[in-house]
């Protein structure tokens, strides 16, 4: 008798608490579909707040901003990131703990800390103090992300191929480049997603005139309900969870590789 | 001498590459902390933000109704670390130990609410908690309540929804250290006899111990400054850290003031996780005094 509880108990346990998860957002994707337009009432199937959202042209001005904050910070944390990960294997000291910090310390005093020195400084607020920010985010996901894949590239290659005469340019674009491959897309779509997704430095540092979606998303919800931000989320759902599946097949294949 | 400078460029690379990294971090990240520091302890006098250094607004910030706020975080934080510790352990253990097919949709699963836009689960959480909303049907279809209550604007949805955003973030790590336990020393103890509770009190709870510190600290921390969901869902009246340092730094406008809240309420998150890791280590030097 015990052991059919400990049996059934277990996923039971692990179904109700996806179910806890899921549940709000659910809800939230059924009524994007909703006719009606106070979304407590359902009124039968309908595609016409996402025709709402298409040609709103606000929100397409707030996701281009997004873009371009998230595509300009992936590039500038990628690629310092890589710099850094192959610099500190020279220096053979860990340093990459110092980047660590970028996550634990919550997003509102890296906020305001810059907004504050920012103004300090008279730099204007806009959307490159926003690149500036989710940059320094990035570096916390990319370094240790990169960091541990190449711990595990067998340093013997590297040898190799300045045995063979290649310089040093070129081991990096055909030896260390290539294997770090799949960790470079993995954390870059990390840094997509977390910029994207990020509220607190966009709302501190982006100044008047840059609005990213993130920040519509709010000032929409401070004014209520609206079944538009239901169809705009859904698809931010949707765009993000993507992403997520491909980095964890990344992942999974990083892992089978070994 | 151009091939000197080229022999000390490569032997050096290493500084040239890790540079701009390094002082990316030290102008947008320690800088600004510092910058908050230096407010703190300054008055600013006309347009020059930094003047004559004070201690005034401590003794200004230190106050009961701050102090007040601080604990009311720290209360929500500690809440939210461990009622998501206790109720996010059995799933990253049927993730790491139980299932063997299905592990990758699973670990997809309860990765995505870990990356979904905060906002998004926010406003998810609206319909739920409104007064028609679902919450609300549920309790009145089982005669709990006569009238439709505004759960929104209150304690009771801040914490429900810390909770449920804060809970992916515990998972991750969890898994990974549970993942690491060699599985032969769990069948080595059921094989000498012992039942599931003892091997989970006895092997796998000490073997996880880095992980459970690792989440544990993770959403304390991160919990403690948490802006966005107190601002949505705690109405106007019930302040926490993070509502009101964008109090006083976006309506208020007093930087110093802010500044020296900040270094008082990281002040006191710095004592609290002190005390919780020295609970964290009693713990551990009990639980090897019992076996």
């Amino acid at each position: 008798m015990k052991l059919k509880i400990n049996k059934y108990l277990l996923p039971l346990y692990v179904l109700s608490f996806c179910l806890f998860l899921y549940l709000p957002i659910m809800i939230l994707m059924m009524y994007s579909f909703n006719e009606g337009g106070f979304p407590a009432e359902w009124q039968g199937l309908s595609l016409r707040w996402y025709y709402d959202l298409f040609e709103s042209v606000e929100i397409w001005r707030a996701f281009k901003n997004s873009l371009i904050v998230a595509v300009g910070s992936a590039c500038l944390s990628l690629s310092m990131g890589l710099m850094l990960v192959c610099g500190a294997k020279q220096l053979k000291k860990n340093i990459v703990f110092f980047f660590f910090s970028n996550i634990l310390i919550p997003d509102i005093v890296i906020a305001v800390g810059m907004l504050s020195l920012f103004s300090y400084f008279m730099v204007p607020l806009g959307l490159i103090t926003l690149v500036i920010g989710h940059t320094l985010l990035g570096l916390g996901f990319t370094i240790p992300v990169l960091k541990s894949r190449l711990d595990e590239l067998d340093y013997r290659l590297v040898e190799a191929s300045y045995d063979l005469g290649a310089s040093s340019l070129y081991t990096f674009r055909y030896v260390i480049l290539p294997f770090l491959y799949p960790a470079i897309v993995v954390s870059a779509l990390m840094v997509l997603i977390v910029s994207f997704d990020d509220f607190v430095i966009a709302f501190f540092c982006s100044g008047s005139s840059a609005q990213t979606l993130s920040l519509y998303v709010f000032t929409m919800i401070r004014l209520g309900i609206s079944p538009t931000v239901n169809a705009l989320s859904t698809i931010m759902l949707l765009v993000s969870s993507f992403f997520i599946l491909a980095i964890s097949i990344l992942q999974a294949r990083l892992a089978n590789y070994e | 001498m151009f091939d000197e400078l080229k022999k000390l460029i490569k032997s050096e690379s290493y500084f040239f590459l890790i540079t701009p990294a390094f002082i990316w971090q030290v102008a947008f990240l320690v800088l600004p902390v510092l910058f908050i520091i230096i407010l703190s302890l300054s008055s600013s006098q006309g347009l020059d933000l930094v003047r004559n250094y004070t201690l005034h607004n401590f003794s200004e910030v230190m106050s009961m109704s701050h102090v007040r706020i601080v604990m009311r975080s720290i209360m929500l934080a500690s809440c939210t670390a461990i009622a998501s510790l206790l109720l996010a352990y059995p799933v990253a253990y049927f993730l790491a130990l139980y299932i063997k097919r299905y592990k990758f949709f699973f670990l997809f699963l309860l990765s995505v609410p870990f990356l979904i836009n905060v906002l998004v689960q926010v406003y998810a959480w609206f319909f739920i908690l409104e007064k028609n909303g679902l919450f609300n049907q549920v309790l009145f279809f089982l005669g709990l309540i006569k009238k439709p209550v505004n759960f929104l604007n209150s304690s009771f949805a801040v914490y429900l929804v810390m909770f449920h955003v804060y809970l992916p973030f515990m998972i991750m790590p969890l898994y990974s250290s549970l993942e690491k336990i060699d599985i032969k020393l769990i069948e080595a103890s059921y094989d000498l006899g012992s039942s599931f509770r003892k091997t989970l009190l006895h092997i796998i709870l000490p073997l996880s111990m880095p992980g459970i510190r690792v989440g544990f600290f993770l959403v304390y921390v991160v919990s403690f400054g948490e802006y966005v969901i107190p601002s949505l869902l705690g109405g106007m009246k019930l302040f926490f850290v993070g509502t009101l340092i964008s109090e006083y730094f976006f309506i208020g406008k007093d930087w110093h003031l802010g500044a020296a809240f900040i270094c008082l309420s990281w002040g006191m998150l710095f004592l609290s996780a002190m005390m919780y890791h020295w609970i964290f280590n009693k713990i551990m030097v009990q639980s090897k005094i019992i076996r």
